[in-house]
């Protein structure tokens, strides 16, 4: 029964995305992959959810700014595991164009385990999906 | 009701609008501005790139026998804003439509393009000087050319050889 329940999760992977003081430029990015059908993010098996409590994979965007990294942190902590972290875009993974600046915490590998990185400013959609494909392997392997 | 079957019909025709990727092939736009390409040969170590760098992901240091310089730029923290080829006076940075970043948190520090601008010796004394490239010969010289041989002569031994003449000569 627990194999059978295994090999049914391995096929959908669900998604939360978690804005760590982003511009909004990923995130918009992030919802064109998923939400509208000419990327279709779905096609992997893939649905964004609403509670990190039913998350699987986790797109975190945004340089982890100092008002919100408590809650980021409180919000990972929340998520079961296995999970499996993508850092999208160049502000979480190196603080990009904000690096050494007082009102951020980059960067993001500093606090959580990150998996992926998507680098880019923001990064194609396609990259996005490049990036949620190598987590779903990733994840895989971890259950 | 027409109207509507008629364009039901003709969506249906159509297939699919959803894009192929991962699983085929997708557009990619000519001017994408993607991961950077650096020309090696063309590269005068201006470090006009690393100045106007938004993220300050390029990085121009010479090594450390003054043989060349090195030249590396860390993904990770570029922007793809295309500032550095826009003023590179020679072009020899170029952001390809290579669009494929992602990838895994142990090539985060070696996710770099590197490349190394050798210097060339002086005809005269033999010292590593950064070479002028040809493009940049009839900016500098004008369009006669380089007569004197002083691009091939460094700093100093090219300061000697104008002197020798007269500057006004």
């Amino acid at each position: 029964m627990g194999d059978l329940i295994k090999n049914i999760v391995k096929k959908s992977p669900w998604i939360y995305r978690i804005n760590a003081g982003s511009c909004n430029g990923c995130d918009v990015e992030m919802a064109t992959t998923a939400l509208i059908p000419r990327y279709d993010v779905e096609r992997l098996g893939c649905k964004y959810c609403g509670s990190p409590k039913h998350a699987d994979i986790v797109l975190i965007s945004g340089p982890i700014t100092a008002v919100v990294k408590e809650k980021v942190l409180r919000v990972y902590d929340e998520i079961p595991d296995p999970k499996v972290v993508v850092a999208v875009g160049i502000c979480p993974i190196s603080g990009g164009v904000f690096r050494d600046s007082y009102a951020i915490e980059m960067p993001l590998d500093g606090y959580i385990p990150v998996d992926v990185n998507v680098p880019g400013c923001p990064p194609r959609p396609q990259a996005i999906i490049d990036g949620v494909a190598k987590a779903i392997e990733i994840w895989k392997t971890k259950l | 009701m027409g109207t509507f079957l008629k364009i039901a019909l003709k969506n249906l025709l159509k297939g699919p609008s959803t894009d192929k990727y991962p699983f085929g092939e997708t557009f990619v736009p000519e001017k994408l501005r993607g991961k950077i390409k650096h020309d090696p040969e063309k590269c005068i170590a201006c470090h006009m790139c690393e100045h106007v760098c938004a993220g300050g992901a390029i990085r121009l240091r010479e090594a450390k026998d003054g043989s060349g310089a090195d030249f590396v730029v860390w993904h990770n923290s570029c922007a793809f804003c295309g500032l550095c080829e826009h003023y590179c006076p020679t072009g020899a940075i170029h952001l390809t439509n290579d669009y494929h970043t992602a990838h895994l948190e142990k090539d985060k520090f070696s996710y770099v393009e590197r490349t190394f601008v050798k210097y060339k010796p002086c005809s005269v004394c033999g010292q590593p000087f950064i070479p002028l490239i040809p493009q940049l010969e009839e900016v500098v010289y004008g369009e006669h050319g380089d007569k004197k041989g002083l691009s091939t002569m460094c700093e100093k031994c090219r300061r000697k050889a104008v002197w020798k003449d007269g500057v006004f000569k």
